[in-house]
């Protein structure tokens, strides 16, 4: 799939763990691995704000759109 | 699920399995009249339910095979179809029904039941075709008599199937949403 999910990246740069990430979210740890490991096939506002709020970043720091 | 579904369904496991083992009698008794039959001919005056197929033995030991082997195809695969109903039945699970599981059931059993209408069609053809057929064909029609309704069920069948599949692929699209 071109949109590529940064996430792995954005929490290296905060220095935050998955479970650290996972409570502030409040999403469960396998959900979060889905969204990390770019199985995931849609995401939630509510779920993307969570993320933007918890890494202090934006949707594009996240999401990224490499074309094939 | 509401005690009212669950009440049906433990309904319905219980009368597919009562069709199940109805049809495995018969399909066996079908299968032991034949290797009866194979050894000893006299036999086929009085095969499964008082079905006389000696003049038909008589006239064309190829045409008797003939005839037989549909019987018996078909008896067993009405078998299989509700071993296989059954299996869907006790492994459905209403509160997520959504999986590759039952949705390869319902289309294993809209298979077998357009297999079953066919098949059952074409025995009813090869009867009516048989030459001289001053045969007693009416006791045969108990076999097939139905083959319409099978292969319009097959089409309802298939068309849930179709639709069970694209709801197993927004079910796993839903689970990977987070």
């Amino acid at each position: 799939m071109p949109i590529i999910v940064n996430l792995d990246v954005m929490m290296a740069k905060r220095k935050m763990s998955l479970n650290e990430l996972s409570e502030k979210v409040e999403l469960t740890l396998s959900n979060l691995s889905i969204l990390k490991t770019g199985k995931a096939k849609a995401i939630r506002f509510s779920t993307l704000e969570a993320v933007c709020k918890a890494l202090d970043c934006q949707p594009g720091d996240i999401l990224e759109y490499v074309p094939e | 699920m509401s005690k009212k579904n669950n009440l049906l369904f433990k309904g319905l496991i219980i009368i597919a399995w009562i069709i199940f083992i109805g049809l495995c009698i018969e399909a066996g008794g079908l299968i032991v009249n034949f290797i009866f039959s194979l050894y000893n001919p006299e036999f086929i005056q009085n095969l499964y339910q008082k079905l006389d197929l000696s003049e038909l033995y008589n006239r064309s030991n190829w045409d008797f095979f003939r005839i037989y082997s549909f019987i018996l195809i078909i008896s067993m695969m009405k078998a299989y179809l509700f071993y296989i109903v059954i299996r869907l039945l006790s492994k459905l699970n209403l509160e997520k029904p959504f999986n590759s599981f039952v949705s390869k059931q319902i289309t294993r059993i809209s298979y077998y039941t357009f297999s079953i209408g066919l098949l059952s069609f074409l025995a009813r053809q090869t009867v009516k075709s048989l030459p001289n057929s001053g045969y007693e064909i009416d006791q045969l029609n108990q076999f097939w008599a139905d083959s319409q309704a099978y292969i319009l069920m097959a089409a309802v069948i298939y068309v849930i199937a179709t639709i069970f599949a694209k709801g197993v692929e927004l079910q796993n699209e839903n689970d990977l949403t987070v």
